[in-house]
């Protein structure tokens, strides 16, 4: 019986760096051989989708890309999946930043999903009006006077030469926003200074760890819902039935998952243990 | 109560507003006046406990930890002879939290000097810079000790969030500080800096009002500063009578939001259910 | 002395209630410096700070390599990176006029900035933020000990919250989660009565109580709702864990609303020294 605790002690002092080889490994195995495990789309997911599905074909929709490389395994796919909703239902996409990494994001997007998978026309079906510096003043610009604030477009394009930015001035001539967020500016800007004041309903995709800060936001009917993290990306890529790199990540992190809440048991009963024998002694 | 200007000074604005409001209110947003008299209402409780405690009158603060550790670290600084690292959070001086962080920076820097122990200030933007070497320079004058400034304790990194992370570790691995503050906005860089600063074995105290951070400070680091205790540091280190009575305020505004908040959902339930009263959403929503 | 501290002040003021008072003002003028101006002002200051930030880091950088100072190679790493970002934006485009302007140049495929984002720049970022999946696990693995009450409600909502949003929880049936309960209280019976039949008895009794209620009900995976994970998940994310953020969200509003007010009526100097 003491071999056993003494075991369980070892592992509870383990030297952090087995922690992080084991969760390597875990991490890397199952993105090289999928289990496949079913997605089951949350309430908040599903009234994204059903919200997007309900705009009337051709309704004029504002993408606010605000992520950069690091965040891109959680915003990027819902941002791709997000992007084929809209085309498949011929919908006209203007596209803006107010990160300027989310430029690059953006147009790996376009490219991937605009230009390769739908042959979509720059100029008839989407804009890409990039970023510009300013954070909420940004918001408020696009708000009050979005012409005035992009003058050109992000191939310096003169905004009065692109067909599709006719009858377009400031965000009530949009019927719908997505922001795919990942920090400030982003989710909470467009809520506070946008979507809210004007009426226009929206809605959002961010990473995990913010979804608590938008979630008051959700409930209290502000925005539609949201797409939270990789899984609520997995779960979009799922009603609009075309998986991608968010489906695959899933397998991945919920091994993780587990992973971590045996080493919290295990490091547990070391504690037990440790108290007890201290108990005695 | 007894303090007559305040009241006087009251009175007075709400004459001018009424008669500005009879002659028709010109230029003013009719739909916010709601949010204006909580405006006025929360600011005159701010103002009227700041000027109570410069009278002289005391109010209890409750002990905080994390505040208390802040001078316990900067001694184990002296006595370990390694340098205190202190971050300022990621974002420019447009956010309350770096401007907060800064003056609680200042009041570090007092310890640092009386103690002659050398403070690192890696920072993310040029303007904090500025603003904290201009806080660190006189708190060392202020401490009768400004040759011990140096401008270069103040130093500029980078803009981009995890590249300052990845210089601010870096410092952390070769430098070995003994105390390591986070004091501001911060985001997913958090729990890289307190992890690593848990690894080469510093004291690390944090103070951050970024919601989804509070987590993984409270996490890694040995005293963390939730939300308004954050705010509130800068009354408790510098023990200034106008700091503290707004400490006060904020608490009592914090009770009257208590009360709206139970009397509002009281109100809506008749409303909703038994169709007595008035919707009180519609009045409370600011557009 | 009054261009260091009254004129500060003054500003500060002057501008703090402008913007404040300027939110509930329906003049065009107004409404364009609080909702435009204000924020661009502060955003062009920002901007050409920068350079003082950069001048900074590049002298202190050169001054480790010429006096080879401990780590004085990664010194040279970094001022190579920052020449390298100016030439690549500002002076070498690595494409013609005809396929990128300058600044399309930046987002344009093929261009050496381009390069420098996909190649260097994107694997660095996303490398940084991996970091966090380790110290997730370590920090979790250090922090979640069962020391009181509330340790234990934090460590028992982990786990749901972990195990519940990912696709494993919902594979997880609700049978076996009541299962774990009874022999979590078993446990806890135990250590309780230090009775090994009490244990033995509510043990038993709790088992049965959950298979004869599995054979009835069918053992269906995601019922009782009470008891499947995503649906505890949900719930604990919805309620308990909003109306806390929503309180924390208040405080820190209001702990903004008040520093801000003490700036603005110059009752905080410390932005400029006492």
């Amino acid at each position: 019986m003491s071999k056993i605790q003494d075991a369980f002690l070892k592992i509870g002092s383990v030297d952090r760096r087995w922690i992080f080889l084991i969760i390597a490994l875990v991490v890397i195995v199952p993105l090289l051989i999928p289990v496949g495990l079913p997605i089951r789309p949350t309430d908040t997911t599903k009234n994204v989708y059903d919200a997007i599905e309900s705009l009337p074909t051709g309704s004029k929709v504002l993408l606010s890309i605000e992520y950069s490389p690091s965040t891109r395994p959680e915003n990027h796919p819902m941002t791709i999946s997000i992007m084929r909703h809209l085309f498949t239902n011929n919908h006209k996409v203007f596209i803006t930043c107010l990160w300027p990494d989310g430029q690059f994001m953006a147009q790996d997007a376009i490219n991937q999903v605009a230009k390769n998978e739908f042959n979509k026309v720059y100029g008839e079906d989407y804009v890409f009006l990039g970023f510009r510096p300013g954070n909420e003043a940004v918001v408020k610009g696009i708000v009050s006077n979005l012409r005035k604030l992009y003058t050109v477009d992000v191939y310096q394009e003169k905004i009065e030469n692109i067909p599709l930015m006719n009858g377009i001035t400031n965000f009530k001539d949009f019927d719908f926003l997505f922001s795919s967020s990942a920090g400030f500016p982003g989710t909470i800007e467009w809520v506070q200074y946008a979507s809210d004041p004007t009426g226009v309903p929206m809605a959002t995709g961010v990473t995990s760890i913010q979804v608590n800060e938008v979630m008051p936001y959700v409930q209290a009917g502000q925005m539609v819902g949201v797409l939270a993290g990789m899984p609520g990306a997995a779960e979009y890529e799922a009603l609009i039935g075309q998986k991608g790199s968010a489906t695959s990540g899933m397998d991945a992190q919920s091994v993780a998952h587990l992973v971590i809440v045996l080493f919290i048991v295990l490091g547990n009963v070391a504690y037990f243990i440790e108290r007890n024998r201290a108990k005695k002694y | 109560m007894k303090d007559k200007q305040f009241w006087l000074a009251n009175l007075v604005i709400i004459i001018v507003f009424l008669v500005y409001w009879m002659a028709g209110q010109p230029y003013f947003f009719v739909d916010r006046i709601v949010m204006l008299v909580a405006m006025f209402a929360m600011g005159s409780t701010l103002i009227y406990n700041v000027r109570f405690a410069k009278q002289g009158g005391e109010f209890y603060l409750r002990p905080i930890p994390g505040l208390k550790a802040v001078e316990e670290a900067v001694g184990r600084s002296t006595e370990m002879g390694r340098p205190i690292l202190y971050v300022p959070g990621i974002q420019d001086m447009d956010q309350v939290e770096t401007v907060a962080g800064v003056i609680v920076l200042g009041h570090v820097a007092k310890m640092t000097a009386r103690y002659e122990t050398s403070l690192n200030v890696p920072v993310s933007r040029s303007i904090v810079m500025k603003a904290a070497r201009e806080a660190c320079r006189e708190s060392y004058m202020l401490e009768g000790r400004p040759d011990m400034f140096n401008e270069d304790m103040v130093h500029y990194l980078t803009d981009d969030q995890f590249a300052y992370a990845a210089g601010v570790n870096g410092i952390m691995v070769r430098e070995k500080p003994a105390a390591c503050m986070y004091m501001g906005k911060f985001y997913a860089e958090s729990l890289i800096l307190a992890e690593t600063g848990n690894s080469i074995g510093a004291i690390q105290i944090a103070g951050t009002a970024s919601q989804a951070q509070i987590p993984f400070f409270v996490t890694a680091c040995d005293y963390t500063l939730i939300g308004e205790e954050f705010f509130a540091a800068s009354a408790y280190l510098s023990k200034k009578p106008e700091l503290i009575g707004g400490v006060r305020g904020q608490d009592m505004i914090k009770v009257a939001i208590i009360v709206v908040i139970i009397l509002s959902t009281i109100i809506m339930t008749m409303y909703e259910n038994f169709g007595i009263g008035f919707n009180v959403i519609e009045l409370l929503t600011v557009r | 002395m009054i261009w260091k501290r009254q004129i500060p002040i003054l500003i500060v003021t002057v501008v703090g209630w402008i913007t404040i008072l300027g939110w509930y003002i329906d003049e065009p003028t107004i409404q364009g410096f609080v909702n435009d101006d204000a924020t661009q002002w502060f955003d062009i200051l920002a901007s050409f700070a920068i350079i003082l930030g950069a001048l900074n880091l590049i002298k202190l950088q050169v001054q480790k390599i010429l006096y080879q100072k401990p780590g004085w190679i990664y010194s040279i790493v970094a001022v190579s990176g920052f020449v390298f970002s100016i030439v690549a934006g500002f002076f070498i485009k690595g494409v013609e006029d005809s396929v990128a302007k300058w600044g399309a140049h930046v987002t344009t495929d093929g261009t050496l900035f381009k390069w420098m984002f996909d190649y260097m720049f994107s694997p660095l970022s996303a490398t940084m933020f991996s970091l966090l999946a380790f110290f997730v696990a370590s920090a979790s693995y250090r922090a979640f000990r069962i020391r009181n009450f509330e340790a234990t409600l934090l460590l028992v909502s982990g786990i749901i919250i972990m195990v519940g949003r990912v696709p494993i929880g919902s594979v997880i049936s609700s049978w076996f989660i009541m299962y774990l309960i009874v022999l979590s209280a078993g446990i806890y019976v135990n250590i309780w009565k230090k009775d090994m039949t009490v244990t033995f008895i509510f043990v038993a009794v709790g088992i049965s109580i959950v298979t004869i209620s599995g054979f009835v009900m069918g053992w269906p995976i995601d019922q009782p709702g009470i008891f499947y994970l995503p649906a505890i998940q949900e719930w604990i994310y919805y309620y308990p864990n909003v109306a806390g953020a929503r309180s924390i969200m208040i405080g820190i509003g209001l702990g903004i609303f008040a520093t801000s007010i003490r700036y603005v009526l110059g009752i905080e100097r410390s932005y400029i020294g006492e």
